[in-house]
């Protein structure tokens, strides 16, 4: 630790160069990894608010709750941990507001989704006009009593009351009666619901043409959402990668130029365990000095950045992804550390 | 008994057409006290011999005695701790860290051995009869060769090791500076009770010298 604190002060401008390219990618990767959450969540937010563990769609709607439809026949009785879900894309419209994509999601009041329902402001829906909005909607300028258009059909609905975390396929979700949702599916009375889901993992309806899955694999199945982690995953990887070598030359380099100043030090008896100690805390050292410059720039960023950018900031995910870059920092002053063994204090001697 | 003693030590490198004997049934010894210069031509043996005094390199045949004691086959650890604990080495290129003060170049000492170094009151009176007592807060890039050198003798010192081995101490230094750094590690000798070994092809060091042996082709034999 003295070795390095003291050759980190002295050599200020090679030492900052290597903690500003560590402050920058640390900061990449925490932007890139507060962005993936972000985005994951707002592919999952309103499933995970049901707390629930088992998603139950039609067979043959390839784990798609928009293919997916149920019959009556086909949900029959549900006990009390069972709710049904209609879902619905539509486009949202106002006067003077701009078009908004949304999930309109249909419940049914006396089920457990709608009661668990967190209202931020306003009320539940209680009738067929009445919908509940995530507040993200009120970024687009909809306020509590906004009249809206759904598809640009004639039926009207006002906002009676917003939710927050409510989210699905990266679309604000609007919460509604079921029989919104028939009005909406074109009236098809035959039609019960588009999903069923249960807080029991072992729940199914049992009945044919119908198919359980639990929540995980519905949701690895949301349109676009396991590629568009593996893209993060993929880009987090390597920026890891890139650091890990970015760090290892860094530190190859700077240890190859004190090889001699070492080889001194071991004929003066110095043991080479402090000499591989004073590589490894060099190493640590500038990494932890680049995590806590990119943790800087990411808390302004998470202050100064507007609502709409979909980023969520995760303390443990981010210390995760900050021990995973000090490992790399480790692994990368362990390069130069066999050399350091190696050193022949008979190099230095004479000539 | 003398501080250091080496006795009948050959050393051969390579092997075959390459097999080269570097020093021939070597035996010499130095004592407390006194400095004893070892001076020869260029590539006659000298700093194999210095290596193998220190414990840095088993000579093929013969035996090295530092206080009695023979460290021959003693583990590299132990000889590491030799090296450490009771002799000190003053280099050709004075070789200080680059990044550490001079006050730090010691601090890095203790930190690797806390105990047995000199006290502050000591070190102190050591830098100023070296001359170097106002360099403390300077870095090595800041002092001249000499500064540099009478530091690399400092370092060598603070341990209060028993040995100091030089190898060309004045290779880089002007004939006015030779005649301090000889008086310099005559003094140290002496005042000290150290047994300080210096071996150099500088004739200039002759005068400031108890014993002398000269190394001729491997060979060694004492002078004075
Ligand atoms: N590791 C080695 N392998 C082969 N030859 C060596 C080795 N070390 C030194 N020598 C040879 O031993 C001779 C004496 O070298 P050295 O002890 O450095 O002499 P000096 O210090 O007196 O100039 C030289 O001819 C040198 O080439
Ligand atoms: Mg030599």
């Amino acid at each position: 630790m003295f070795l390095a604190i003291k050759e980190i002060r002295k050599e200020k401008l090679r030492s900052s160069l290597i903690v500003a390219m560590i402050v920058l990618i640390s900061y990449l990767i925490f932007i890139l990894t507060s962005l993936a959450l972000g985005l994951a969540q707002q592919n999952t937010d309103a499933i995970d608010s049901w707390h629930v563990k088992t998603v139950v769609l039609n067979a043959n709607a390839n784990v798609d709750m928009r293919q997916s439809l149920l019959t009556t026949d086909q949900v029959g009785a549900l006990p009390k941990d069972a709710a049904v879900v209609g879902q619905a894309s539509v486009a949202v419209k106002a006067k003077g507001h701009e078009q908004v994509s949304a999930t309109f999601l249909g419940l049914k009041a006396s089920q457990f989704i709608a009661k668990n329902l967190t209202v931020t402001s306003g009320r539940k829906p209680t009738k067929a006009s009445e919908v509940l909005a995530d507040d993200s909607l009120k970024l687009k300028g909809y306020k509590l009593g906004s009249t809206i258009t759904l598809n640009g059909l004639a039926k009207h609905y006002t906002i009676v009351g917003f939710t927050s975390g409510a989210k699905m396929n990266i679309a604000p979700v609007l919460y509604g009666t079921m029989s919104a949702w028939q009005t909406l599916k074109g009236g098809m009375p035959n039609l019960t619901a588009s999903a069923v889901v249960a807080q029991s993992a072992t729940f199914k309806l049992g009945t044919s043409g119908t198919k359980a899955y639990s929540t995980a694999a519905f949701i690895q199945k949301l349109p676009g959402y396991s590629a568009q982690n593996m893209t993060f995953e993929l880009m987090i990887g390597f920026l890891m990668v890139i650091s890990l070598i970015i760090i290892a030359v860094f530190m190859y380099i700077l240890t190859m130029q004190k090889l001699p100043n070492y080889a001194v030090l071991r004929v003066q008896g110095v043991p080479s365990r402090v000499l591989v100690q004073a590589t490894l805390a060099q190493s640590l050292l500038l990494v932890a000095a680049g995590l806590v410059g990119g943790t800087v720039l990411l808390v302004l960023t998470a202050v100064a950045m507007p609502a709409v950018v979909p980023m969520a900031f995760s303390v443990p995910l981010l210390s995760a992804v900050g021990v995973g870059l000090l490992a790399m920092g480790l692994i990368g002053g362990l390069i130069p550390v066999r050399r350091v063994v190696k050193v022949d204090p008979l190099t230095v001697i004479g000539g | 008994m003398p501080a250091l003693a080496v006795e009948q030590v050959n050393q051969i490198f390579g092997q075959g057409t390459a097999r080269v004997q570097v020093l021939h049934d070597v035996n010499f010894a130095a004592e407390a006290g006194q400095l004893t210069l070892i001076v020869g031509p260029s590539g006659s043996g000298k700093t194999t011999l210095l290596t193998i005094a220190g414990g840095l390199l088993t000579p093929t045949s013969g035996q090295v005695q530092v206080a009695g004691e023979s460290y021959q086959q003693r583990s590299p650890k132990e000889k590491e701790q030799l090296r450490l604990n009771q002799i000190g080495f003053v280099l050709q290129a004075y070789h200080l860290l680059p990044y550490l003060t001079v006050a730090d170049q010691f601090k890095l000492v203790d930190r690797i051995r806390p105990q047995g170094n000199l006290a502050p009151a000591a070190l102190t009176q050591l830098l100023t009869e070296l001359g170097i007592a106002e360099l403390l807060n300077k870095f090595p890039n800041e002092l001249s060769g000499g500064q540099q050198q009478r530091v690399a003798i400092a370092r060598a010192l603070y341990p209060d090791p028993e040995i100091v081995l030089a190898d060309e101490p004045t290779a880089a230094l002007d004939r006015p500076r030779v005649q301090v750094v000889g008086q310099m590690l005559h003094d140290l000798a002496h005042n000290r009770k150290k047994a300080i070994v210096v071996v150099t092809h500088d004739e200039r060091l002759l005068g400031f010298a108890d014993a002398v042996y000269k190394m001729e082709d491997g060979r060694l034999t004492q002078t004075k």
